[in-house]
């Protein structure tokens, strides 16, 4: 046992020691432990073994450093870099391997993390958001929003219930996936690089949320186009995401976004029909306004289950509904576990309930404007003062987090469960021409919490529990909390 | 390799130098001879001891010998070291100095007596 620890012991010394005299002095050690039986004798062993190591461990290692420096000191002079290794023996497999499989992990990880903050179009493909009336008409568009922005389609198209693909071509999942997804690649002369930049540059200094960004960023592409570093973009995927690093590197903004489409791009924002129209309301119907679940619990606790925040202007009537049978409620739950977010308008009409007098209104959407305040106090309504309790999972998103974000934020409710999937940004998509479009952040809401909303990270719940235990959870605080007053 | 710990001559070394000088020995018998000569105040341990026979075998000052077993300390082969010529030189020139400085320390009577 002894002799193993001071094996171990032994592996302190460099590697050119222990070749040479590992094996004699393990040997030696035995002969001393050999000799040298009982308690005091193998104590004095052991400390005489401590002190040597102390002593003659670092004084082989400078010998070692001493040595390189004497070498390496004419090679310096020669001026190439030289490398010297403490250790002189070849890497074992082993070690070899595991390196390899560490780097790979970090480089995934970084990977990871990159595709985490560029992850843009994501968020513009699924939150709903961008409602047409906020597009100015002052503004010079140079091509009106595609058709994603709109709110209630989004929502539909989460429920797999419409669009036809001829008119409405899917909207980029990523830049990457999408831009590399161009199996036959687009031919691409100076006309159409001329003509993708151009538009850029127009887009860019209309709608960018700082101009003087907007100019560095143009300035920025067009010194680039002048110095021909287009010219290497072989085909029009590659052209985006050149041009999407060239925007980024001088605005440091993972928002703006540069797309390539093989399939053509809709010339024009398409205006619901008539026709989508009354399925959207028809589904809506059928589906409750996706409020699952509108109920007392015991302890007069109300329990309101809603899946999305439906479009007000055909849900409206549902969710004053909902909310006034929970009206005589004592405290309230809201069950988001599965919304995966809607119109920010139902958003705030629904958070109006739970404040007696007009509170800020968080939308990291929207520019904040006189609209950003909750139309609080309802007329009616007895819930202002009442605890309210938010169920969140890890598929709680978009809308579903402003909901819960801002509410914790106020510290108006408690929120339970998982943290939530993170989506906040979007902004609007412009199209270019045919193939390429740009995604564009627009707004500056002001966030009077915190400098960072939920993007990417989620909402953190008040308390961490699973989702599928979130409502006994909250039943119990609930409960707690009325029996304290 | 440059000249490295041996100038001084740590005592160390200049034991194990002493140790040979009677007969060839392996590492386990150099250190019980330096013990037994310096009245048990030296017990080199293995690393300063290996480390000081690596400097010494470099500088030629000792060499290893064949290895053979030692028949009282069982069947294994034990590496054997002996005094080069350098090497006694190297020893005596060491004790000339001490001996140097014994005659200081008698001159300045802070040593009495004959003894050295």
């Amino acid at each position: 046992m002894s002799e193993k620890i001071y094996a171990l012991l032994l592996r302190l010394y460099p590697s050119h020691f222990r070749e040479a005299y590992g094996d004699a002095a393990l040997q030696l050690f035995r002969d001393r432990a050999h000799d040298e039986r009982g308690f005091f004798p193998k104590l004095r062993l052991w400390l005489d073994l401590l002190a040597d190591l102390a002593i003659s461990v670092p004084r082989e290692y400078r010998h070692v450093r001493q040595a390189f420096a004497a070498t390496s000191a004419p090679r310096r002079l020669a001026g190439a870099p030289w490398l010297f290794v403490l250790e002189d023996e070849s890497l074992r497999p082993r070690a070899l391997f595991f390196g390899g499989v560490l780097t790979l992990l970090a480089l995934a990880g970084f990977s990871m993390a990159i595709n985490h903050v560029g992850s843009y179009a994501a968020n513009v493909a699924v939150w709903p958001g961008q409602p047409a009336s906020r597009v100015s008409p002052a503004r010079p568009r140079v091509a009106k929003p595609s058709h994603f922005e709109s709110g209630w389609r989004s929502v539909l198209q989460r429920m797999g219930m419409f669009l036809p693909q001829a008119r409405h071509p899917k909207p980029p999942e990523r830049t990457a996936a999408m831009n590399s997804a161009a199996g036959e690649a687009m031919k691409l002369d100076a006309a159409e690089r001329q003509l993708v930049i151009d538009g850029a540059i127009a887009n860019l200094k209309a709608h960018y949320v700082d101009p003087n960004v907007a100019q560095k960023v143009a300035e920025a592409l067009r010194a680039h186009q002048n110095n021909g570093d287009d010219n290497a973009a072989a085909d029009g995927s590659a052209f985006a995401d050149l041009l999407t690093r060239q925007m980024r590197d001088v605005s440091h903004d993972m928002h703006l976004m540069m797309v390539y489409s093989q399939e053509k791009i809709p010339d024009r924002r398409p205006e619901p029909t008539p026709e989508e129209f009354a399925r959207y309301r028809k589904a809506m119907e059928q589906n409750n306004c996706t409020f699952e679940t509108v109920k007392i619990l015991p302890h007069n606790i109300g329990y309101l289950k809603l899946n999305s925040f439906p479009d007000p202007s055909v849900c409206q009537s549902g969710a004053t509904t909902a909310m006034a049978s929970l009206n005589q409620a004592d405290a309230v739950i809201f069950d988001l576990r599965d919304n995966s977010g809607g119109e920010p308008k139902m958003v705030a009409l629904i958070a109006a309930y739970l404040f007696d007098h007009p509170e800020y209104w968080f939308n990291p959407r929207e520019e904040t404007t006189r609209q950003s305040w909750t139309s609080s106090p309802v007329p009616g309504n007895k819930l202002a003062d009442k605890p309210v309790f938010i169920l969140t999972s890890s598929s709680t998103f978009s809308g579903a987090e402003q909901f819960s974000y801002d509410l914790k934020m106020l510290k108006r409710a408690t929120l339970v469960g998982e943290t939530t999937r993170g989506g906040a940004h979007a902004g609007a998509f412009h199209r270019i021409d045919d193939h390429f479009g740009m995604g564009i952040p627009e707004t500056r809401a002001i966030n009077p919490f915190s400098t960072v909303d939920w993007e990417g990270v989620g909402v953190e719940p008040d308390v961490k529990v699973k989702a599928a235990d979130a409502l006994q959870t909250a039943e119990k605080l609930a409960e707690n909390k009325l029996r304290k007053k | 390799m440059p000249k490295r710990k041996l100038d001084p001559l740590p005592s160390a070394a200049f034991q194990i130098l002493l140790s040979l000088a009677g007969e060839d020995l392996h590492g386990y018998g150099i250190m019980r001879q330096v013990a037994e000569q310096t009245g048990g105040r030296m017990r080199l341990g293995p690393g300063t001891l290996y480390s000081s026979i690596q400097s010494l075998v470099e500088e030629k000052f000792i060499a290893e010998v064949d290895a053979r077993e030692d028949a009282k300390l069982g069947h294994e082969r034990r590496r054997y070291y002996r005094l080069t010529s350098a090497g006694r030189k190297l020893a005596r020139a060491e004790a000339d100095r001490l001996a140097g400085w014994l005659r200081v320390a008698r001159a300045k009577k802070i040593l009495r007596g004959d003894y050295v």
